[in-house]
């Protein structure tokens, strides 16, 4: 195959950061080429770069042997490039038909917008990707993640796009959207369109790329074929260190029960949920996307209360109408949604640190102790090793990984007894997250916190549950000890294939 | 120097620097700044400007606006917004009025029945943004209407004059040389300062302002501190209205329409962000003043109403377009 792309001594220097420092790439046509690195490494410059976006300070950049330099978005779109973006850049309010033509749309002699041909261009588009369930007519405002995603890649076709670039593209699909946009993927290369996939998801790179660069610290660290690579030998490229335990699970002895839920219903989501959590547990929890485990974490933390049901702390029964009721009973809970729900970005980490307990941190009538105050954020950081050069650092400056021990110290600032984590490592770069694990088991272990740990990465639920209990419908409907779960079984159940339910 | 700037660009990540310097480029800083040399300027256009009777005077007049404005902080730094300020205002008025002269109360009485109105009229507005889930631009724009037309069916389109004179007390009279409303508004605005700088609750507005959703799940009483806030305008509206029977002499129902848009012109200018989360009491008294004295100043160095008013709109899209390019420079 012909190499198209290639990118060669290329700099980029933004005010403090030495962004990109003689990265190189190279890309041939119809290959998925994996573009990985922890957060900060330096692939979204690197892509920003191959897409118009930034303009290289130093470096060569050559399409089909030509030297080429893009002043905007738009020439590097004229010359074939494509990129889908991690939040998709769609009209909601327009049809599918028009997004996909959005700025290119076939006019008629009188220079009005052709309708007929465009709709027809548009199903035409979306057939050839084997995608014929999809209304061309409809607002892509109404269509799920994956079927907007679609419509994306149809856009990018329509363009004549020869390279796609992909940025975490499955960070939001269901699973069976994840099968479906592989399956266009492998359409796409068969047909000779090179595609640049960034993904944390290591499985996903195994599965779909053909080969892999590996970025670290804005440099080029190598390029290999991805049969001649292991998921370790992958992660030392990335993190510069070998990590000896992708999953530093202690062994635990669980305790007294610390949450028990009886039929806990809040409709439509939660359906009659109960379980049991004991102190020094880790309670895994899998299942799909909608399957309504965050949905059921948030009644339980007082979002959205219980409509019936029952919850028992301690073995006492508890009202939870609040969150400040939930903090109250020794109940924290770490949102799967860090910029909406779990952080107040624009304010510094003193000041979502101390967030779930300020009234503890203030006297009678109110007011804050700024040097009590300091001091649990100045903790925070030295504990967690959170990166940052002060405790007033905005924390809308850090990175995944920092932002997340944030909120995670911020919960345990409120010193519970129940620790409910959602999705804890998403969006969180390799080493980060094994310090993540690394501290879950220590606060289960040593501190004989009860954990229950919303996951819907199958390893991380393998590799740090005690317990794995499976959600489908709004209910739970298996149950694993750590000895019997394995992957097969808990997608199965998640699927909801009868052979595991009848287990 | 050379040697300096190594040391300084090894350290990246260096924190902003503190004290003078931050404050002189702060908002309040420069609005402080403008407000100094624009009182110097005008002093030189007339020889009436800069006088203490003449000072003291427009402190009179700004009282009311101010008293409105800082709750009006309060609400703009939550991202919500009070339209109806200027209504309950006249609504309290009329209250006043008419249930001291037609209802026959005590005037003593009769005041206390007006802030309870004006805390009322805040609280509803309250419970239809929390508990309802109303914008606050939709519902205070609802009763912003609906206000004024209670005031105006209650009134009937009559004025009340005849107040005793000791009522006067409040809007004409001095406590230590000093006219009685400026001690109030002074003593008004420390508490608010210190409330929103030093409290929890203070904390919590900052925290609704930039991300209402984490703010919930950190287990802050969000729904109640938005009653609170929403509450305390319309008891701020009707101590302001209050003020302004006891200094005008009279009670008519159109009073203070357009309050609304000077107190929230002030809070803005002073730096408070129209979309929530940033904002100071300090800022927000400076523009009260500010705008206070270029009317007064422009209208004495004979300078038309209508050109005032254009000015004062200058003004205001120059802090607007400074504050923005002082977020842009936070925010890199």
């Amino acid at each position: 195959m012909a190499t198209i792309l290639t990118l060669a001594n290329i700099h980029k220097r933004f005010p403090g950061v030495h962004a990109l420092r003689d990265a190189q790439f190279a890309m041939q046509a119809g290959e998925v080429h994996a573009l990985l690195g922890e957060n900060g490494a330096g692939k979204s410059t690197m892509i920003k770069i191959i897409s118009g976006v930034y303009r290289p300070d130093s470096g060569e950049m050559r399409l089909d042997g030509q030297p080429v330099r893009f002043e905007n978005p738009r020439q590097a779109q004229q010359r074939g490039i494509a990129t889908m973006y991690q939040e998709l850049g769609m009209y909601p309010e327009l049809t599918v038909a028009e997004n996909i033509f959005m700025g290119h749309a076939p006019r008629t002699r009188l220079g009005a917008v052709d309708w007929r041909t465009m709709e027809d261009r548009a199903l035409q588009l979306l057939a050839e990707l084997n995608i014929t369930d999809l209304d061309v007519r409809r607002k892509v405002g109404a269509l799920n993640v994956g079927n907007r995603q679609r419509v994306e890649i149809a856009r990018a076709l329509s363009l004549e796009a020869r390279i796609l670039i992909m940025d975490e593209p499955t960070a939001a699909l269901t699973e069976a959207d994840v099968e479906r946009l592989f399956g266009i993927v492998r359409l796409l290369r068969r047909r000779g369109v090179g595609i640049i996939y960034i993904s944390h998801r290591l499985q996903e790179v195994f599965e779909l790329a053909d080969r892999v660069t590996v970025l670290r610290d804005g440099q080029y660290v190598g390029t290999a074929p991805v049969q001649q690579v292991d998921e370790p030998q992958l992660i030392s490229m990335m993190v510069g260190r070998t990590i000896d335990n992708l999953f530093p699970k202690m062994p635990v002895q669980p305790g007294a029960t610390v949450l028990e839920v009886r039929d806990l219903v809040r409709l439509p989501t939660t359906r009659g949920v109960s379980f049991q959590v004991r102190a020094g547990e880790i309670v895994g929890i899998a299942g799909l996307v909608g399957s309504g485990r965050s949905e059921m974490a948030q009644v339980i933390f007082g979002v959205t209360p219980a409509q019936s049901g029952s919850i028992l702390m301690e073995g006492r029964p508890v009202q939870i109408r609040h969150p400040s009721e939930a903090v109250q009973h020794g109940i924290a809970y770490v949102p799967e949604d860090r910029g909406l729900q779990g952080l107040v970005r624009a304010m510094s980490i003193r000041e979502n640190a101390s967030m779930a307990v300020l009234r503890r941190l203030a006297g009678a009538l109110g007011f804050i102790k700024r040097r009590a105050e300091k001091a649990l954020a100045d903790d925070a950081i030295a504990q967690l090793s959170i990166r940052a050069y002060s405790s007033e650092q905005i924390v809308n400056k850090l990175s995944g990984g920092n932002q997340q021990k944030v909120v995670v110290s911020k919960w345990l600032a409120s010193q519970p007894r129940l620790l409910i984590m959602d999705e804890p490592t998403r969006g969180v770069d390799v080493g980060a997250k094994s310090e993540i694990h690394r501290l879950m088991s220590q606060l289960a272990a040593e501190r004989g916190l009860a954990i229950v740990m919303i996951s819907s990465e199958l390893p991380e639920i393998l590799g740090m549950s005690d317990r794995v209990l499976v959600m489908r419908e709004g209910r739970l409907v298996a149950e694993f000890s750590r000895a019997e779960a394995t992957q097969e079984r808990i997608a199965a159940a998640m699927m909801g294939e009868q052979k595991a339910v009848a287990r | 120097m050379f040697m300096a700037e190594q040391a300084a660009s090894s350290r990246p990540n260096t924190p902003p620097p503190g004290g003078l310097r931050q404050f002189l480029l702060s908002q309040e800083g420069v609005l402080l700044l403008l407000g100094v040399a624009m009182v110097l300027l005008l002093a030189t256009r007339s020889d009436k400007f800069l006088t203490v009777d003449n000072l003291l005077n427009q402190g009179r007049l700004l009282a009311e606006i101010g008293l409105v404005a800082l709750p009006m902080t309060y609400i703009i730094i939550t991202g919500g917004i009070d339209l109806s300020v200027g209504s309950i205002f006249g609504l309290c008025a009329v209250v006043l009025g008419f249930s001291w002269q037609v209802v026959g109360l005590p005037l003593e009485l009769a005041i206390v029945v007006t802030l309870i109105t004006g805390a009322l009229a805040g609280l509803v507005n309250g419970l239809f943004i929390v508990r309802v889930g109303v914008p606050p631009l939709i519902m205070t724009l609802a009763t912003l209407a609906f206000y004024r037309g209670l005031a105006q069916g209650i009134s009937e389109a009559r004025s009340v004059t005849g107040y005793p004179e000791w009522f006067f007390g409040m809007g004409q009279g001095d406590f230590l040389g000093v006219p009685q409303q400026l001690w109030v508004l002074a003593l008004a605005t420390l508490v608010a300062g210190i409330i929103l700088g030093l409290t929890t609750f203070g904390r919590a507005l900052y925290a609704i302002g930039n991300n209402e959703t984490a703010a919930r799940f950190s287990g802050l009483p969000v729904d109640r501190y938005k009653l609170l806030i929403y509450t305390f305008s319309g008891l701020m509206s009707g101590v302001a209205g209050y003020i302004f029977v006891s200094r005008v002499t009279t009670t008519r129902s159109d009073m203070g329409s357009g309050l609304e848009l000077d107190a929230i012109a002030a809070v803005v200018l002073g730096g408070t962000s129209i979309l929530g989360g940033s904002g100071s009491i300090l800022g927000t008294i400076i523009g009260v003043i500010l705008i206070q004295l270029l009317k007064n100043g422009l209208a004495l160095t004979g300078v038309t109403t209508d050109a005032t008013t254009v000015v004062i709109g200058v003004v205001l899209i120059a802090a607007i377009l400074f504050n923005t390019f002082i977020q842009r420079r936070r925010a890199q």
